[in-house]
């Protein structure tokens, strides 16, 4: 609820900024027991994820995958949501921040609405809608989006009665009084020990400087503006309607760099970094809309160098009709008539001139527009970007200590990136605050659970529209009667979106008011809602596993949107399927375990040492183990980073602030070997130096780093002349003599990925070059260097670097796959060479280079050990080798087993500063759980009914989690589950010949009696 | 992407040297992007490609020999839209300087190559007499410069001597006589200001003129200048300053707006035409010089004005500049009937412009295509001075 602080105005951290950054912090710290006040400017949190159709690389839903963290900012005691909300003044220090925030007025009272939206209809005043970028109009009161935390609407400032005194209609209407048009703003001072900045971004606005016509021709739009139209709750609710006539566009173009990597008056110089994907996203999702949409896009460089995304460019770039078209391009004209731009560019054979119905322009990300305001009240600078300026060591820390900066106010950045540094600022505050935590933290308190033993089974079903999503292909009220209609339903309803706060609260009110005890939602996955919906039958009393979930919209109504009939029967065929299995369901108790409050960081280099630091200062014992004998990494090979870093003194420090922590038990020259338990009591035996050590812990950090691709291309390996990356550093900073009189350098970029058999981008190699090419640059005298490139990816501010390299004279040279740079030794005037030929796109011709050297920016490749790390401790590697996270976009740095976490070059190849912000974060989700006293386990698993068991092991083998196990009884040797582990698959259960080991909530009665409701002749309601 | 045919070549270290040191450099910066090739008008009507001039240039590849060299008109739209900020204009005149200084000249570029015997010996490329420079304002009672006089009215080469331009200049003339302006020029003592003949990789020519120019200034005791041809404005506020001189100067149509605003000048007669007018790429897109043209124009009684496609920044090149004067262009590379084109699309009756290069070039567009219903093409001065 968007409650007043009131008197209850001392809190641990405020979080400033209400978008995916914000709240995965406030999450994370009010998990460790802090209290927090999430502060965001707009009527509701979401931010910009919020206005996303979905997100890359996995092309979730971004609604689906953000709205259950609103509620859960929502439901937790620790956290205090106020929107509508400004920061007016700072004063005190680190430790004590007195805050004084202005409330804006909504004109709405919020703890009398319901949001009924009956104002909204009766309102008469239509304003272009901010959410859908003014694409379509809204009431002047509205709520902001459906899922909206808090559901409560706001009136905007075009309200008739506030800028001319008339009208008053929504006061009439509204049947709970709610409507305050006396409200005036409010100031509120609340204390609080740090602050989190994490106000996100603003979308380059082409409007000024009327960028490709934005502005001026109606079919020109922003990225942004697209991703409305894509989406299903967008101004044509999923269909892609062009502005001029609402059309479907059939070939669209896609500007990169609109707003980046530009010198020009009124853009920005750096790489917006999340462009290059966003727009593939994009052409996967048109075409998916669109199946014979001819999509072209337009770039300089495609950066695709995130976990997955190389394989996410090849999926856009594989689909029948898209072309990637390297050139920057110019607007030629609109045609009168039909009002399609045209756009002209540079081909391989000259300028052509092609016409478009729709164009995308691939808008940069620009620093917050309130960045300005805010370094002022919080007295932090900026950069000379306009961005948070940060430590070079430490990417969330501002200049101000206590006042902290998390997601792409650091810098433009991706989603995951925005998550990380949000724990990382979650830790640092758990750093500062240590001591208060837990002092005003509450415990969620649930109301006593019913039992419904000798009660009938009384099932509610809630059938959900999902905005269009099933609305428009499921006839919802027609299901709904055939709910009604179905054994034991007693209660039957629709929503619009039931995953709204106001929703989930009227399914507890109306659980308690009809007396429920088995809840069927029908709507979407149970992977996004279930635990939600779990968790609203634990708040309206009854035990959380009478719930069932029956899927129509993944299952339906997507896939069979045009046959509406058909879909609609299928809808009522699950949903009884659905009645049938939640009839049988049981309750279940879940497990409260015990949490060791050690951890066990597995890695000594940056990273694992980071994490390592964080963790102990936050007070917990933390045992970090190194295989090498001594601490460092690969760390221990770098001297610079290209923003100048003094990479070894930042090492030393690092080294000595671990061996000066008591709390930090170091093991080098360390072999695992052994790891059990679950989270919470894990077991890891170690030798090190002759001896054997048991470790006991409640958490894990996997942080073994990666290794260096030893390349034999290139005549590397029989070449003295041909080096690598690292080595050559290494020669540079030791002022190895043997790169006096050299002449001339060539670099090569990409050697050993970007290929079939490593199909993923290194990251960080076009970083490297550039700076050993400015470091030879700096020499005197300088040798000429060339650097040979398939996509110069410098992301991010590295574009600065790519622009000094070039006014340093180094020299860039495209080359393409099927156009590959030959290397042979040759003479030239005497002089020993190594000829380096390439064809040069542009030029036409190949360039023949005489090196001296030749460095090769060799592939990161997986740790050595990632395979015996993976198998030791159960966790999975992916399609590349690396690590897997739990979820790619929002649990960066959990792995699915719980307790262990991941940060570093283990999960992927990375900057230092990037692997640093990971640690953080690990160290953060790590805290989050060692802070607590017990963690809760899934009831849903497996059992052995011991009578039926003939111990034939077929279980045991069958489950990759280790969690059965024989045991002796006077019965005979018996299998047992231990719940801890058991993740609740079921594989066991096909494998078992006598069907003694049953799942829980899965059991084959549950399961039959759903196929039996599948196969029975339905009755059809009318 | 078929490349069994490319030759083999290496980057010749000479040429990169000679193109450094006439003032080349900034060719370092280009990333490759294509954008110059797309916004360039030479796109419109053949090939050309500066984004491989400047990848050339940056590997001592440059063909010196080659048309393409001279083929630019520096209408300044590619620097202006380069992301990188490379300074391309810079770049083709330090081409053009390597090749002066080996005196390599292909045929399109001779004509480029002769006037500089003409600017030398009678400070005009047009092979006129220098003493004849004053001659149109023979009784048109337009006096010689004294100090103490309002402006200095610097005439320009083709406003003194061509036949089309003359007619301007006179118009010029009688509006600030009319406007009580005080106002004299040089005649003989006014030389080119030298801002094409420098696109040609002249620059001690160029040196050579600019100083005569200033000496004569300091000595006649000029303050305020005010010119007719954006290419004497261009040089005289940007370039001049090289030599620590800080001059006021105005272009005509800045000049007869202050005029109009201080109320010296009033347009009474009515000019009742649909005027499309076209921005001269040295006074709009390098200069900045929009609005005052326009304001000038719409204070003209009766008159519609009608905006082109391609207009201000964006605005078509009449391919006259960079010395491209003088060179020949075959009919159907002409930039300046495709603005003819546009101009006759809009509706318009007449184009209107404030330049001596594009009057000329349309001018000579439209005498090839008579009977076509082309619009009029006329100068600001002279559409001014119909409305007096």
């Amino acid at each position: 609820m968007n409650k007043a602080p009131g008197a209850d105005n001392l809190g641990d951290v405020m979080v400033v900024g209400g978008g995916i950054s914000g709240i995965q912090a406030a999450l994370d710290l009010a998990t460790a027991g802090f209290k927090v006040f999430l502060v965001e400017t707009s009527p509701t949190i979401g931010g910009k994820m919020a206005q996303l159709d979905k997100t890359f690389p996995t092309n979730d839903c971004s609604m689906c995958i953000e709205s259950p963290k609103f509620i859960e900012c929502d439901r937790h005691p620790n956290i205090e949501i106020l929107t509508y909300t400004d920061v007016e003044r700072v004063e005190g220090r680190e430790g004590d921040f007195r805050i004084t925030l202005v409330q804006k007025p909504r004109y709405v009272l919020a703890d009398r609405c319901s949001g009924c939206t009956t104002c909204v209809s009766y309102c008469p005043v239509h304003v272009p809608d901010p959410f859908n970028q003014e694409l379509s109009r809204n009431k002047a009161v509205h709520i902001y989006f459906a899922q909206a935390v808090p559901l409560v609407p706001y009136i905007d400032e075009n309200c008739l009665y506030l800028k001319e005194g008339k009208c008053r209609i929504c006061e009439a209407v509204c049947q709970k009084r709610a409507i305050d048009f006396d409200q005036t703003p409010e100031r509120v001072e609340v204390r609080v020990g740090a602050v989190v900045l994490a106000p996100g971004y603003a979308p380059f606005d082409p409007g000024p400087r009327r960028d490709y016509g934005y502005g001026r021709f109606p079919n020109v739009v922003t990225s942004l503006d697209f991703e409305r139209l894509l989406c299903a709750t967008g101004p044509h609710e999923g269909e892609i309607l062009r502005p001029s006539d609402g059309r479907h566009p059939h070939r669209i173009a896609w500007i990169h760099c609109v707003g980046s990597r530009q010198v020009t008056p009124g853009g920005h110089g750096y790489c917006s970094s999340v462009c290059c994907t966003y727009i593939q996203k994009q052409v996967i999702l048109a075409k998916d809309h669109d199946a014979e949409a001819e999509c072209t896009i337009f770039h300089n460089d495609i950066r695709s160098y995130g976990k997955d995304f190389e394989r996410f460019y090849q999926r856009a770039e594989k689909l029948p009709g898209v072309r990637f078209v390297r050139s920057y391009v110019s607007i030629g004209r609109e045609l009168p008539d039909s009002r399609n731009v045209t756009i002209r560019y540079a081909a391989d054979d000259g300028v052509r001139e092609e016409e478009f119905d729709l164009v995308v322009l691939g808008v940069g990300l620009a620093p917050p527009k309130d960045a300005p305001r805010l370094a002022r009240l919080f007295d932090i600078e900026l950069d000379e970007h306009g961005f948070c300026r940060t430590d070079p060591t430490n990417p969330m820390r501002t200049t101000r200590p206590g006042v902290l900066v998390s997601g792409a106010f650091q810098g433009p950045m991706d989603i995951p990136e925005s998550v990380v540094t949000a724990s990382g600022a979650g830790s640092l505050c758990g750093e500062l605050l240590g001591r208060r935590r837990g002092w005003l933290a509450r415990e969620r308190v649930y109301p006593p659970e019913r039992d419904v033993a000798a009660e009938e089974p009384r099932v509610g079903v809630y059938v959900c529209h999902c905005g269009a999503n099933i609305g428009r292909v499921v006839d919802v009220p027609a299901t709904v009667r055939y709910a009604l209609g179905l054994p034991n339903v007693v209660h039957a309803e629709e929503s619009l979106f039931i995953c709204s706060t106001e929703a989930a609260q009227k399914l507890a009110t109306s659980i308690r008011e009809k007396g429920l005890n088995r809840v069927v939602v029908a709507a979407c996955t149970p992977r996004t809602h279930e635990p939600l919906f779990r968790d609203t039958l634990r708040e309206a009393g009854i035990n959380q596993y009478f719930f069932d979930m029956a899927n129509i919209r993944e299952h339906c109504s997507w896939v069979h949107s045009r046959e509406k009939e058909a879909a609609t029967r299928k809808a009522q065929d699950i949903i009884r399927m659905s009645v049938a299995r939640a009839r049988r369901l049981e309750p279940l108790q879940e497990f409260r375990l015990p949490v060791d409050k050690r951890a066990l960081v597995v890695g000594g280099g940056l990273a694992g040492m980071t994490a390592a630091r964080s963790i102990a200062r936050q007070g917990h014992e933390v045992w970090l183990v190194e295989r090498e004998p001594e601490l460092g990494g690969m760390a221990r090979r770098i001297h610079r980073t290209l923003e100048g870093l003094d990479v070894q003194a930042y090492l030393r420090d690092v080294v000595r602030g671990v061996y000066a922590d008591p709390r930090i038990h170091v093991l080098v020259g360390a072999e695992i070997l052994e790891a059990s338990g679950y989270v919470g009591s894990f077991t890891t035996r170690v030798r090190a130096g002759g001896r054997l050590t048991e470790i006991r812990h409640g958490a894990t950090v996997i942080a073994i780093g990666a290794g260096e691709y030893r390349p034999t291309e290139y005549r590397c390996g029989t070449d003295e002349r041909v080096l690598t990356q690292l080595e050559l550093e290494e020669r540079l900073a030791a002022g190895d003599p043997r790169l006096d009189g050299v002449r001339c350098v060539v670099m090569i970029q990409c050697v050993g990925c970007r290929q079939e058999d490593r199909n993923y981008c290194a990251r960080i190699c076009c970083g490297h070059a550039l700076k050993n090419a400015l470091a030879l640059r700096r020499r005197a005298p300088a040798p000429d260097v060339y650097v040979l490139f398939r996509d110069l990816r410098s992301y991010g501010f590295r574009e600065d670097f790519y622009r000094e390299a070039a006014d340093r004279h180094v020299r860039f040279v495209r080359w393409e796959p099927d156009g590959r740079p030959a290397v042979e030794a040759a003479t030239e005037e005497g002089r020993p060479v190594l000829r380096v030929t390439v064809p040069d796109p542009v030029l036409r011709r190949r360039l023949a280079l005489d090196a001296d050297l030749l460095v090769l920016s060799a592939a990161v490749v997986p740790a050595a050990t990632s395979q015996e790390i993976s198998r030791l401790f159960k966790v999975a590697t992916g399609p590349d080798g690396f690590f897997q996270e739990a979820h790619v976009k929002l649990r960066p740095v959990d792995f699915a087993a719980d307790g262990v976490f991941l940060c570093g070059t283990a999960h992927y190849p990375k900057h230092i500063s990037e692997a640093v912000s990971q640690a953080y974060g690990a160290a953060g989700r790590a805290v989050t759980l060692l802070s607590q006293d017990t963690v809760v386990a899934s009831g849903s698993v497996c059992r052995v009914e011991e009578r039926d068991c003939v111990a034939c092991g077929a279980c045991i083998r069958a489950c990759t989690y280790g969690a059965i196990e024989f045991h002796d009884t006077p019965r005979g040797r018996k299998a047992r589950v231990n719940a801890v582990l058991c993740k609740g698959d079921g594989l066991c259960n096909t494998k078992c010949p006598t069907g003694a080991i049953s799942l829980l909530h899965y059991t084959d009665e549950e399961l039959l009696s759903q196929i039996d409701a599948a196969a029975a002749e339905p009755a059809r309601a009318t | 992407m078929a490349r069994d045919d490319w030759e083999t070549v290496a980057p010749f270290p000479e040429t990169l040297a000679e193109i450094r040191e006439a003032n080349g450099e900034t060719y370092r910066y280009c990333y490759q992007c294509g954008k110059c090739d797309a916004v360039c008008p030479w796109n419109r009507v053949r090939g050309f490609s500066m984004r491989r001039i400047v990848r050339e240039a940056s590997l001592g590849l440059t063909e010196i020999e080659s048309e393409d060299v001279w083929r630019c008109t520096t209408c300044g739209t590619c620097p202006q839209e380069c992301p990188r900020g490379v300074q391309q204009v810079e770049l083709g005149v330090a081409l053009r300087r390597v090749a002066s200084k080996y005196d390599v000249f292909p045929a399109g570029a001779r004509p480029a190559r002769a006037v500089r015997a003409s600017l030398t010996l009678e400070g005009n490329p047009l092979n006129e007499e220098r003493a004849r420079r004053g001659d149109w304002a023979r009784e048109l009672g337009v006096r010689p410069f004294e100090e103490g006089m309002e402006v200095l009215y610097f005439v320009g080469c083709y406003y003194s001597y061509d036949r089309r331009l003359r007619k301007a200049a006179a118009a010029t003339a009688r509006i600030l006589q009319r406007a009580g302006v005080r106002f004299g020029i040089l005649g003989e003592r006014e030389r080119c200001c030298g801002e094409s003949v420098r696109k040609t990789g002249a620059e001690q020519l160029f040196r050579d003129l600019a100083r005569a120019n200033i000496k004569t200034w300091i000595d006649a005791g000029v303050q305020r200048i005010v010119v007719s041809s954006p290419h004497c404005f261009h040089t005289f506020r940007n370039e001049y300053p090289e030599f620590r001189v800080n001059f006021e100067v105005l272009h005509l149509s800045q000049f007869l707006r202050e005029l109009l605003r201080d109320g010296r000048l009033t347009l009474s007669r009515p000019v009742p035409r649909r005027v499309a007018y076209h921005d001269p790429c040295y006074l709009g897109r390098h200069n900045g010089v929009f609005d005052e043209p326009r304001e000038v124009l719409r204070a003209v009684p009766g008159l519609e004005l009608l905006e082109l496609p391609d207009a201000r920044e964006r605005s078509l090149c009449c391919g006259g500049g960079g010395g491209r004067i003088w060179m020949d262009t075959p009919r159907a590379e002409r930039f300046s009937e495709l603005r003819l084109d546009q101009a006759r699309d809009v509706g318009a009756e007449a184009l209107a412009t404030a330049c001596p290069y594009c009057i000329t070039m349309f001018e000579d567009s439209r005498l090839t295509r008579e009977g076509e219903g082309l619009p009029a093409v006329v100068e600001l001065a002279e559409i001014v001075a119909e409305a007096l």
